[in-house]
C-alpha cells in the first residue's frame, strides 16, 4: 500500500515537473492553483493535522507573506522570487511571539482565535497607508507564469518532504502524543510548549512562502484577498477530505478538491460558497477520517 | 457629553448582542458545541426581515414568533441530522462539530448570497430619536435593548420554571448527572440546539432595524457572541449581558475614535485578549 502510493506521488510530481512547457496557458493556471491549494493544505496539516490545534487562520502567514513580498518589490526594487523568500521567513519569524501566545487558546478558542488574527490583519493592513490600505499594491505586469509555477511546486514538494520527515521522527511522536492528550504528553516528559510552537512555525513558514507567490500570480494584492477566508476553508477541507494528519491526505484530497473547486467556480459562481460548505459538512458525516485512511482500512482487511 | 452619548450608544446595543449571545450560550453549554454558524442565522433572520420589509412593507417586530419558529425548526434539524450523526470514536472529536459548524456557516452564507444577493439591506424603522437634555436615545435601539430584555427575561423564566428548561439547566451543569437522574439528554440537546438558534434568528429580527447587513457578515456576530460568552464567563447568563455591555460599549467607542472599518476589529481583539487573559470570564466558572 505504502508503496504503491508513493509509486502514484512520484509519478504525480514527475508529471508535474515536466508538464508545464507542453500545455497551454489555462492548464498551467489549474496546475499552479492545485500546487498551491496543496501546499497551503500541507502547511495547515502540521499544526491542526499533527498537533491537533485545529486553526482557522493559517492565512494570516498567507497574507502576511503576500504584503512582505509585495514591498520589497515595490519600495526596495528586489526580484520577486527573493522578497517571496523574505516574506516566508519574515512570516515564520513572526510566527513565534504570536504562537506563543496563541498556543495557551485550546480547541475552539484556539480556532476562532486564529480566525480573528486573520480578520484583524486584515482590517490593520487595510488601514496601513504604507500598504496601499484598502485599494492594495500591485506588481510591475510581465511575470514568468512558470516560474510562479515552480517556485509554488518546489515549496509544496519541500512541504511534502517535511511532513514525511515528521511522521518518522521523534519531533513527530511529541506532536501525536500532545494532540491526544496534552496533560499526558507533558507529564511524559515532553516538551509541550516548545513542540507546538515550532510545529505552529512550520505551519507558518509554508503558507508564508506561498504568498509571495500568490502575489506574482495575481501581480495585485488587497486585504481582502490576501487574508481570505474563503482559501482557509478550502484547505481545511482538502485536508479533511485527503486525510487529518497523514502523510499524503493533503496531496489526494488537494489535487481532487481542487479540480472540484475550479469547475464548480467556473460553472456556479453564485452558489459555490454554498456547495462547498456542504460538502465539507456531508464530508465529516459521511468520510470523517479522509480517503487516505478509508483507503488504507481497506488494504489491510 | 459625547463620552455620556458614546456609552448610552454602546449599552443599548450590548442588549441584542447580549441576547444574541445568550442561543450561543445555551447550546455551548448543553453540549459544549461552539457553534460557528450561530451569526450566519442572525443575519440570515435580518435578511429575511429586511426582504419582506421591502417587498410587503411588514412590520419587523410581527416577524419575531415567524423567525423564531423557522430558527427553531432549522436548529433542531441541524442538531438531529448533522450534529448527532458525527461519529464518536475519532479521535478530535471536538474539533469535528467545530468545524462541521464552519462548513455550516458558509453553507448558510453561500444560501443567504444566493437568496438575497450580495448588496446591504437594512429597513428605515424608527428612525426617530427621544432627547434627554442634550444625550439623544435613538427610538429602534431603545426598542431592540427593550425587546431584547424582556426575551431575554422570558427565557430566564423558562429555563428556571419549566420542565425542559430545568433538564438543559441539568444536562449544562452535569452531564452525566443529569443522564444518571433519566434525563433524556439526547433530546434536551436536540431541543437546547433548536431553542439556541430560535434565540439567534429572534435576536437577528431586532438586529434588522439596528444594522445595514449583507449574507456574508454572519461571521462577525458569531465572533460577537463568543466574545460577549467568554468575557461574561462559559455557563454564565447573567455573565452574558455584562459582556454584552462591554462589547457594544468597546464597538461604540472604537468606531468612534478609531473609525468605522477599524472598529470591525473590535470584536475579534477583545475575543483573543479576554481568551487569553481572563479564561473563566468576569463572572463565570472556569472553562472546562
Amino acid at each position: 500500500m505504502r508503496r504503491a502510493l508513493l509509486g502514484v506521488a512520484l509519478a504525480v510530481l514527475a508529471l508535474a515537473i515536466v508538464a508545464p512547457p507542453y500545455v497551454n496557458g489555462y492548464v498551467l493556471n489549474l496546475l499552479y492553483i492545485t500546487v498551491l491549494y496543496v501546499g497551503l493544505a500541507y502547511g495547515w496539516n502540521i499544526i491542526s493535522g499533527y498537533a491537533g490545534y485545529f486553526s482557522f487562520g493559517q492565512i494570516t502567514f498567507f497574507g502576511i507573506g503576500a504584503y512582505v513580498t509585495g514591498l520589497c518589490v515595490v519600495d526596495l526594487h528586489w526580484y520577486w522570487m527573493l522578497a517571496a523568500l523574505a516574506g516566508g521567513v519574515f512570516a515564520c519569524l513572526l510566527s513565534f511571539p504570536l504562537g506563543y501566545v496563541m498556543l495557551r487558546l485550546r480547541g475552539p478558542f484556539f480556532a476562532m482565535g486564529m480566525f480573528g488574527l486573520a480578520q484583524t490583519s486584515r482590517v490593520v493592513i487595510a488601514a496601513i497607508p504604507a500598504t496601499g490600505g484598502g485599494s492594495g499594491l500591485s506588481l510591475p505586469p510581465g511575470l514568468d507564469l512558470s516560474a510562479i509555477y515552480y517556485w509554488t511546486l518546489a515549496i509544496c514538494i519541500g512541504a511534502i518532504l517535511l511532513t514525511l520527515a515528521i511522521d518518522r521522527s521523534a519531533f513527530g511522536l511529541r506532536l501525536q502524543a500532545l494532540r491526544e492528550d496534552e496533560g499526558v504528553a507533558r507529564t511524559l516528559g515532553v516538551d509541550v510548549t516548545r513542540a507546538k510552537i515550532s510545529a505552529f512555525a512550520l505551519s507558518a513558514l509554508i503558507p508564508g512562502l506561498l504568498g509571495g507567490g500568490y502575489l506574482a500570480f495575481l501581480t495585485y494584492i488587497e486585504p481582502d484577498a490576501a487574508f481570505s477566508p474563503r482559501l482557509d476553508l478550502q484547505s481545511v477541507v482538502m485536508a479533511i477530505l485527503g486525510g487529518v494528519g497523514t502523510v499524503w491526505g493533503p496531496l489526494v484530497g488537494g489535487v481532487l478538491m481542487t479540480q472540484i473547486s475550479e469547475a464548480l467556480w467556473a460553472r456556479f459562481p453564485q452558489a459555490y460558497l454554498m456547495i462547498f460548505g456542504g460538502l465539507l459538512v456531508a464530508l465529516l458525516i459521511l468520510l470523517p477520517r479522509g480517503i487516505v485512511p478509508a483507503l488504507a482500512r481497506r488494504w489491510r482487511a | 457629553m459625547l463620552i455620556a452619548q458614546l456609552a448610552v450608544n454602546g449599552i443599548l446595543l450590548g442588549g441584542v448582542l447580549g441576547l444574541s449571545a445568550l442561543g450561543f450560550n445555551i447550546i455551548f453549554g448543553v453540549m459544549r458545541v461552539v457553534n460557528l454558524a450561530h451569526g450566519d442565522f442572525v443575519v440570515l433572520s435580518a435578511m429575511l426581515c429586511a426582504f419582506a420589509f421591502a417587498q410587503w412593507n411588514v412590520n419587523p417586530l410581527l416577524l419575531l414568533p415567524v423567525t423564531a419558529t423557522i430558527g427553531f425548526v432549522l436548529g433542531a434539524m441541524v442538531h438531529r441530522f448533522l450534529l448527532r450523526r458525527l461519529p464518536r470514536e475519532i479521535a478530535s472529536g471536538e474539533a469535528s462539530s467545530l468545524t462541521l459548524t464552519f462548513g455550516l456557516s458558509f453553507f448558510l452564507a453561500g444560501g443567504g448570497l444566493a437568496l438575497f444577493g450580495g448588496s446591504y439591506r437594512s429597513i428605515p424603522y424608527l428612525t426617530g430619536a427621544y432627547y434627554l437634555g442634550s444625550l439623544s436615545i435613538p427610538q429602534a435601539r431603545l426598542l431592540a435593548f427593550v425587546a431584547a430584555l424582556v426575551l431575554a427575561t422570558l427565557l430566564g423564566v423558562f429555563l428556571r420554571v419549566t420542565a425542559i428548561g430545568r433538564a438543559i439547566r441539568a444536562t449544562s451543569q452535569n452531564f452525566e448527572g443529569a443522564l444518571a437522574c433519566g434525563v433524556d439528554t439526547a433530546r434536551v440537546q436536540t431541543i437546547a440546539f433548536a431553542l439556541g438558534t430560535a434565540v439567534a434568528t429572534t435576536a437577528g429580527t431586532l438586529m434588522s432595524f439596528l444594522y445595514s447587513l449583507n449574507p456574508q457578515m454572519g461571521v462577525l456576530f458569531t465572533i460577537s457572541a463568543f466574545a460577549v460568552v467568554v468575557v461574561g464567563g462559559l455557563g454564565s447568563y447573567a455573565g452574558a449581558l455584562l459582556g454584552a455591555i462591554v462589547l457594544g460599549l468597546a464597538q461604540s467607542f472604537t468606531s468612534y475614535f478609531a473609525g468605522a472599518a477599524l472598529a470591525e476589529a473590535a470584536p475579534y481583539v477583545l475575543f483573543i485578549f479576554v481568551a487569553l487573559l481572563l479564561p473563566s470570564g468576569l463572572l463565570g466558572r472556569r472553562a472546562t
